[in-house]
């Protein structure tokens, strides 16, 4: 179980800039938004201490942009958007995924078989 | 501690720990943070539910830990080229000698002005100013016969105590700034 744990962990981890800029493909999101998003999924739940450094790099990156938006008497939030360059970054790594995804369903396949 | 102390606290110890991004860089992910911090709390207390600051601040980690996050890429930045790894080590020994003379220079002139500036108020024109090496330095002292003192030579007066206290309180501000940077800095080594 413990092992478990921890691939769901690494799992986790190593997805982590692909569901990042999968979720702001559609529309641009704010921190407490995006986390809300992600949280509806049982295996992307990350806490707030993961998100924002992890935005505040791919910012740097250049692969997303960030903007503060004041929304009537709402206070200012940071809205992230998924620019050029993180389009193509998310493309290539969508292909990438789906290539693994499928490379290991077929492994297992194998195993069922055998 | 009330929830808007722990929050103050909260934000105060991550712009500390954020001293390595310029100012503008680390007034932005605090503000951010506030931000959500405050969102999060409407959004708990829009389902009825009572918002927990110290919940909430639980998701960030502790400040050290989410501002790490953010300035891992200076820390982390292209390794020293060989043989510089001595550097780091002076480093190291400079940082805490630099920590511990910092604190007792500091500090100790720090309170020597403010004392200089009450013992002048309680004995009058006791200390003064003169300029030495022909203009080129002043010295700050005790009269010992203020009497005798000839105008033009020495400044005295009262005005010297609100000068020294005033001076004495800025060193004392900038050398605790300066032993928390120093600290940072240790700490990391």
């Amino acid at each position: 179980m413990k092992a478990e744990s921890k691939w769901d962990v690494q799992l986790r981890k190593g997805s982590l800039e692909l569901v990042i800029l999968a979720a702001l493909q559609p529309k641009a999101l704010y921190g407490l938004e995006l986390l809300n998003y992600l949280h509806e999924f049982e295996t992307m739940k990350i806490s707030e201490g993961t998100l924002y450094p992890l935005l505040d790099r791919l910012k740097r990156e250049g692969i997303i942009d960030a903007n503060w938006v004041q929304e009537g008497e709402l206070r200012p939030r940071k809205y992230y958007t998924l620019n050029q360059q993180g389009q193509q970054r998310l493309t290539d790594m969508n292909a990438r995924w789906q290539q693994s995804v499928n490379d290991i369903h077929a492994l297992l396949k194998r195993t069922k078989t055998n | 501690m009330s929830d808007n102390y722990k929050l103050r606290n909260y934000l105060k110890d991550l712009e500390l720990y954020l001293a390595r991004l310029n100012q503008d860089e680390a007034n932005e992910v605090v503000k951010e943070i506030e931000s959500h911090i405050f969102d999060a709390i409407d959004q708990t207390e829009a389902k009825g539910s009572i918002a927990d600051v110290e919940t909430i601040l639980q998701g960030f980690g502790p400040p050290r830990e989410l501002a790490s996050g953010y300035v891992s890429h200076i820390l982390n930045g292209a390794p020293p080229p060989r043989g510089f790894r001595s550097i780091s080590l002076v480093r190291k020994g400079v940082s805490k000698t630099l920590y511990y003379s910092m604190f007792v220079f500091g500090y100790g002139l720090g309170i020597i002005l403010i004392f200089a500036g009450f013992y002048n108020l309680v004995i009058p024109n006791s200390i003064g100013i003169w300029s030495v090496a022909d203009g080129n330095s002043f010295v700050v002292g005790t009269i010992s016969s203020p009497g005798y003192i000839e105008d033009g030579e020495v400044f005295t007066g009262l005005w010297l105590t609100l000068l020294f206290i005033f001076c004495g309180y800025l060193l004392l501000l900038l050398s605790h700034r300066i032993l928390q940077i120093l600290k940072l800095f240790h700490s990391k080594n």
